[in-house]
């Protein structure tokens, strides 16, 4: 098990979060897909930080705190999640045109 | 005395502020008597630093300068500060001259308080003539051309202004511009002069100037070059031809203002000038014969003209003219000596003669002989100063005109004999009518009843300056010609370069040569110059005889009562007199020449107006708005359109993206998003 095969699996984590994000029409979906991409980026801070500064703890800090910012953003993307709803009576995304650029 | 000679110009110009800006106008004002007090100082320290000169108590010249400005300019690269002092020069030439002007003008001072008696700008008339004195008086003191070239100027504005003193009329306006029109013109020829010798040499003082020229670093071509330049320079301020037209129509103003321009300052200031710079001509053999022949031609023409006119003013203005041709004459052959000489004693029986007919034309109220006659009964005190006068620049035996006017001769005569023989016949026309004046003025029977009637002798204040100059008039000759003073006090200067730089001509090197055999006796130059200043005993006898034969033919056709044989010779020589009477035709020759002048100017701005605006001017900015039209086409059309097409594009781009993607879908904006991202790091990462 080398750096490579965690950066590997990070990597093909955050294109299916991303594809997931692109793809998915149901709001919830996007919003997990949204916290697979933050997985991603957490296991390649934690695998560098085993990797290339085993001493260090700089990276599983940091982990830690995205964990925690991502938990306080589901809750502010929930909230709003369940105004939108209660305003137009749908999840699906394609229907949230209301910001027209 | 002499530490304070520069006190000498400064007294009489503060006097001529304080006349000018001082007191008010009052034909009784007595602010003349400043004037006058300040010119007797300046006459006491003059003749304090002559006596001391005369007895040898101090050694001129004396030189005096302080600091003035300097500037720091660039030569060839290298810099170079150039310093001007301002200071004072007094050698023999002007320790006389100093005396003469304080002297004379003091006289016409005095004089002019009874003359101007009542005149509505009185006290403006002396503030004028103190100036006028006080910038003569500068320019024979300092020791630096600038200061001299400046003096020069603010007396070609005094005599302007004197000139046209009675500006009302329409004569003094004409005679002034006149004036001032033909001495700028002879200026321009000395400013130029000038300009040469500070390029060339550096400096304006006389002293470096001079030594310039004594080691002989002065090339003879440019020598020449400045040479005629202050020539012409001379030319205009002394009245020597061609330019002596504005000196007899100068008479227009006040008659002392006349004596003063005529004996003291104005045009001697021409032949002062001349002596000051005499080194330039003593480098320049061109510049010197030319110097003599002007004179020479000068004092004919004027003496000629002098012959035929009726207006007692203007003869003597012809006479002024023909002897400041005699003094040019005699500075041109090397009489230096005898050209500063006559200088003095003509300054002395020239006023004296203009100060007698104003005297006259006080008493008659007229100019014109004609109306005059027998005035010797009327006014005895007058008729027998003026009889002195005339009979000094007769050069009658004893009297001071004699002297000066008998070694111009001997000059000439060592110098070339063909200038001599019309030199003496110009002398004997002065003798003739200068007595013709004296027999028409004074001799014969009134001819005019009302005005004889009327003729009174001048009060104290005019007839007092006529004794004393009279005196001088009388005395001043064989005063100084006494045991060799003049060839003392007035050295003629030389270079010692001249002698080997200049090819001698025979005559030349035969001038030297005695001079520096006698040197091993005593008395070096000296000798050499008395040699030069004495007549061939026959000859001296001669000139005196032909001068009273002169003087014995103008009694027979002028003594009176009728002129019948003057009338006679008048008719059969009618051609001739009107040559006369015209002057020559010099007036008309500028006349036409200004005309002339004018034409060419006027064809001149023809061709600036339809020629060169309206070809090149014109031409040119048409042009160049043809230009600026293609120009602007150019821009409209190919640089604005490769703008507006890059931003079209731009645009163009945009709009056709946004056509890609439904609005308000964010999944299709993060797609977008998502291929830039990961094409953009694509391209950094492979790079």
């Amino acid at each position: 098990m080398t750096l490579s095969h965690y950066l590997i699996v990070a990597a093909l984590l955050f294109l299916i979060g991303v594809f997931g994000a692109l793809t998915r029409r149901n709001i919830i979906g996007i919003l997990m897909s949204i916290e697979l991409m933050f997985n991603a980026a957490n296991i390649n801070l934690v695998a560098f930080e085993r990797f290339l500064h085993p001493a260090g703890s700089a990276g599983s800090a940091l982990a830690l705190f995205i964990m925690t910012v991502a938990a306080a953003e589901v809750v502010v993307g929930l909230a709003l999640l369940m105004a939108i709803y209660r305003n137009t009576d749908t999840a699906y995304v394609e229907h949230f045109n209301l910001l027209k650029g | 005395m002499i530490e304070l000679a520069y006190l000498i110009p400064l007294i009489p110009a503060a006097a001529a502020f304080v006349m000018l800006f001082g007191g008010k106008e009052d034909p009784h004002s007595p602010m003349p008597w400043v004037g006058i007090a300040a010119m007797g100082v300046c006459l006491a320290l003059s003749v304090s630093i002559f006596w001391a000169a005369a007895a040898g108590t101090v050694a001129l010249p004396y030189e005096h300068n302080w600091h003035w400005f300097s500037f720091a300019a660039q030569v060839a690269g290298k810099p170079f500060v150039y310093d001007m002092p301002i200071g004072v020069l007094i050698d023999g030439p002007a320790a006389v001259t100093l005396v003469v002007v304080a002297m004379v003008s003091l006289m016409v001072q005095v004089y002019s308080v009874a003359y101007m008696h009542g005149d509505i700008r009185f006290k403006l008339y002396f503030a004028y003539v103190s100036f006028f004195t006080a910038a003569m008086l500068g320019l024979v003191a300092s020791s630096n051309l600038l200061v001299t070239f400046a003096c020069w100027e603010l007396m070609g504005l005094s005599s302007y202004l004197l000139i046209g003193f009675w500006f009302e009329r329409e004569g003094p306006c004409e005679a002034q511009k006149k004036a001032f029109m033909t001495t700028k013109l002879g200026d321009s020829g000395l400013y130029l002069a000038l300009l040469f010798l500070y390029a060339k040499v550096g400096s304006f003082q006389l002293s470096q100037i001079y030594q310039f020229f004594d080691k002989g670093y002065m090339p003879p071509m440019v020598a020449t070059v400045i040479g005629l330049g202050i020539l012409l320079g001379a030319a205009g301020k002394s009245a020597q031809a061609p330019l002596f037209i504005w000196l007899p129509d100068a008479m227009e103003g006040p008659t002392p203002g006349s004596a003063l321009i005529h004996a003291a300052t104005m045009v001697a200031a021409g032949i002062l000038l001349v002596s000051k710079t005499y080194f330039v001509f003593l480098a320049s053999p061109t510049a010197m014969e030319a110097a003599g022949w002007v004179g020479l031609i000068t004092a004919f023409l004027a003496a000629s003209m002098a012959l035929v006119s009726y207006d007692i003013k203007r003869v003597l203005a012809f006479s002024t003219v023909s002897q400041l041709g005699f003094m040019m004459c005699a500075l041109g052959v090397g009489g230096f000596t005898a050209g500063l000489f006559h200088l003095t004693t003509h300054a002395f029986f020239k006023a004296l003669l203009f100060l007698g007919a104003g005297s006259v034309i006080h008493s008659v109220h007229t100019n014109d002989m004609r109306q005059m006659g027998g005035l010797s009964k009327k006014m005895p005190l007058t008729f027998v100063t003026m009889l002195i006068a005339i009979l000094a620049i007769s050069g009658v035996p004893g009297l001071s005109g004699y002297y000066s006017k008998d070694m111009i001769l001997a000059n000439v005569w060592n110098h070339d004999h063909r200038m001599f023989w019309i030199l003496l016949f110009t002398a004997l026309m002065t003798a003739f009518y200068m007595f013709r004046l004296f027999f028409l003025t004074f001799w014969g029977d009134d001819r005019d009843h009302e005005k004889f009637h009327h003729a009174h002798e001048s009060p104290a204040l005019i007839t007092g300056p006529l004794v004393v100059l009279a005196v001088f008039s009388a005395f001043a000759g064989a005063g100084l010609n006494h045991n060799g003073l003049v060839y003392k006090l007035i050295a003629k200067p030389t270079i010692s370069a001249a002698a080997t730089a200049a090819p001698a001509p025979g005559e030349h090197a035969a001038a030297v040569e005695p001079a520096e055999h006698s040197s091993a006796h005593e008395a070096a130059g000296e000798h050499g110059e008395h040699h030069e200043g004495h007549l061939p005993p026959w000859l001296h006898l001669t000139t005196i005889v032909l001068v009273l034969c002169s003087i014995t033919l103008s009694f027979f056709l002028y003594r009176g009562p009728t002129y019948a044989v003057a009338d006679a010779v008048k008719t059969s020589l009618a051609p001739l007199y009107t040559l006369l009477e015209r002057r020559w035709y010099f007036d008309d020759f500028f006349y036409a020449l200004v005309v002339v002048a004018d034409k060419v100017a006027a064809l001149a701005f023809w061709i600036d107006d339809n020629v060169v605006d309206r070809v090149f001017v014109d031409g040119w900015g048409l042009l160049m708005r043809i230009f600026a039209q293609l120009s602007d086409l150019f821009d409209n059309v190919f640089v604005d359109s490769a703008v507006d097409g890059v931003g079209g594009l731009g645009n163009d781009v945009g709009v056709g993206l946004r056509s890609l993607v439904r609005e308000g879908q964010v999944q299709e904006y993060l797609m977008y998003a998502a291929i830039a991202f990961s094409l953009a790091a694509t391209l950094i990462l492979t790079r």
